[in-house]
């Protein structure tokens, strides 16, 4: 069928409506909201620095040691009248006195109360002191096994041995005390061969030399005489090769709880 | 408002308890020597920020200012976590701020990178093992460092930086609002929070006494042991 003219016009004439509704639309759409300007673009947010993440405490449980500030009373308990022993501020060897702190705390009389193993004689004692006389905690994570009947000695660190040397131990008549003890010190750089060149100061205390100048505790430390080693040699001081003390030295802090069996 | 501030708990004595009698002098100003320097120590041991932008000599004074600030919140939390002697229930909210503390640090150390200072050693004068005094003593100082970042904030040269601080500034208002909802204290009893100034910061933190010196543990003396 051919068109009519008519058609054609109709055809046109819807054309052009729509073609106009559009551009009506286009400026509407686009036209701003006011009669003010546009907004200037923003700029975009800058990526932080640093993002922190969660950081868990984890790891095997720690032990803490610490420093004695004033002389002190260790007690049978909190605010107590039993006196179980006396805690200088300063060892024989002029550092800070240090005790282990067993994580009990009790106010009592007004102050808070802890629970420490401190040195004692013959063996540490725990009881309890004023949370004022210590000064701040620190963790250790290592802890000292000697063993009498192998004569070794084994640093653990979170449970892992990360050391292992022969020792030299105390004779049958003088010999290294059994118990559970501390590293209370670590001495360098002095004049004196027979201990060789680090010495750590425990709270052990030999009972064949309590009557010995400086109280008579067992250290851990080098030796000018290494063929001894291993042997049942010494005054109950644990002695290394000076090689050994050397590398335990720089694994061992201060405050390592030491286990002698 | 509470009126809970630093300076109260430590009026209170459950803090320290007669320091006077104990260690005079033997505190150290951890915020000034923090300024002052000890990054170099730690230069071997961290790892180098990945391709980021050097910092300011200002973004690295504020930085090293939070990160003291930090390394004492996460180490009253981790020591109280550790001890276990307050409540299980302050432990249920300490162990999950700790873990943010610690990652504040974690994450300044990280960005401060050889500039970063080492960590002062505390004494919580028996803080994290009394209930009362560790919620009113982590209260503060949550407080204390929203107060800070938000004075800080103002005054960083690094967007970057300042985007960062915004992140942390959040974290610790909601450590603050969480821990006063628990200890009883209203949350938000202001329509303003106000700054406070890097001063004022240390003078509270030294009111606490709670930054010492190490104690000496090693000697040169010649040993006395059994031998």
């Amino acid at each position: 069928m051919r068109p009519t003219w008519r058609s054609g016009f109709g055809a046109a004439l819807v054309i052009g409506g729509l073609l106009i509704a559009a551009a009506v639309a286009v400026v509407v759409i686009a036209a701003p909201s006011d009669s003010s300007p546009a907004d200037p673009a923003l700029p975009s947010p800058p990526r932080p620095a640093f993002t922190p993440e969660n950081v868990p405490l984890g790891g095997p449980p720690v032990v803490y040691w610490a420093p004695v500030l004033a002389a002190t009373t260790v007690r049978d308990r909190p605010a107590g009248h039993g006196a179980m022993a006396e805690v200088e501020a300063r060892t024989p060897e002029g550092t800070a006195n240090l005790v282990l702190i067993s994580r009990q705390a009790k106010r009592a009389a007004g102050r808070l109360w802890v629970r420490v193993r401190a040195a004692g004689q013959p063996d540490d004692v725990s009881g309890w002191v004023p949370r004022s006389s210590l000064g701040g905690y620190t963790p250790v994570r290592t802890r000292l096994m000697v063993d009498r009947g192998r004569l070794t000695v084994t640093l653990l660190r979170d449970g892992r041995p990360v050391f292992r040397a022969d020792a030299g131990m105390g004779t049958p008549g003088t010999p290294t005390p059994t118990g559970r003890f501390y590293v209370r010190n670590k001495l360098h750089r002095y004049s004196s061969p027979f201990y060789g060149p680090v010495a750590f100061g425990t709270s052990a205390r030999s009972a064949a030399a309590s009557d010995w100048p400086a109280g008579g505790f067992v250290g851990i430390h080098g030796t000018n005489h290494p063929e001894l080693i291993p042997g049942r040699v010494s005054a109950g001081c644990i002695r290394l090769k000076n090689r050994a003390i050397l590398r335990l030295a720089r694994l061992m802090d201060v405050g390592t709880p030491v286990t002698v069996r | 408002m509470s009126g809970l501030t630093l300076e109260s708990v430590d009026r209170s004595g459950a803090i320290a308890e007669a320091f006077d009698e104990l260690t005079g002098g033997t505190r150290a100003d951890f915020f000034r020597k923090g300024l002052i320097g000890g990054g170099a120590m730690l230069a071997a041991l961290e790892t180098p920020a990945l391709a980021q932008p050097r910092n300011t000599k200002k973004d690295v004074a504020i930085l090293r200012f939070d990160l003291n600030l930090e390394y004492l919140q996460a180490a009253m939390y981790s020591e109280a976590e550790r001890l276990g002697q307050v409540r299980e229930r302050t432990l249920e909210w300490s162990r999950v701020v700790g873990a943010n503390e610690r990652g504040h640090v974690k994450a300044i150390r990280g960005l401060l990178g050889r500039d970063a200072v080492p960590s002062p050693s505390f004494n919580f004068r028996g803080v994290t093992e009394d209930d009362r005094t560790f919620t009113e003593t982590a209260v503060a100082f949550e407080d204390l460092t929203a107060a800070l970042l938000k004075t800080q904030a103002v005054q960083v040269d690094s967007r970057r930086v300042l985007a960062a601080l915004a992140s942390l500034h959040s974290v610790e208002a909601r450590h603050a609002a969480w821990i006063r909802h628990i200890a009883n204290i209203v949350p938000a009893a202001e329509a303003f929070d106000q700054p406070t100034s890097k001063t004022k910061v240390v003078r509270l933190v030294e009111s606490t006494n709670f930054v010492t010196s190490l104690p000496r543990t090693r000697g040169r003396r010649k040993p006395g042991f059994t031998g």
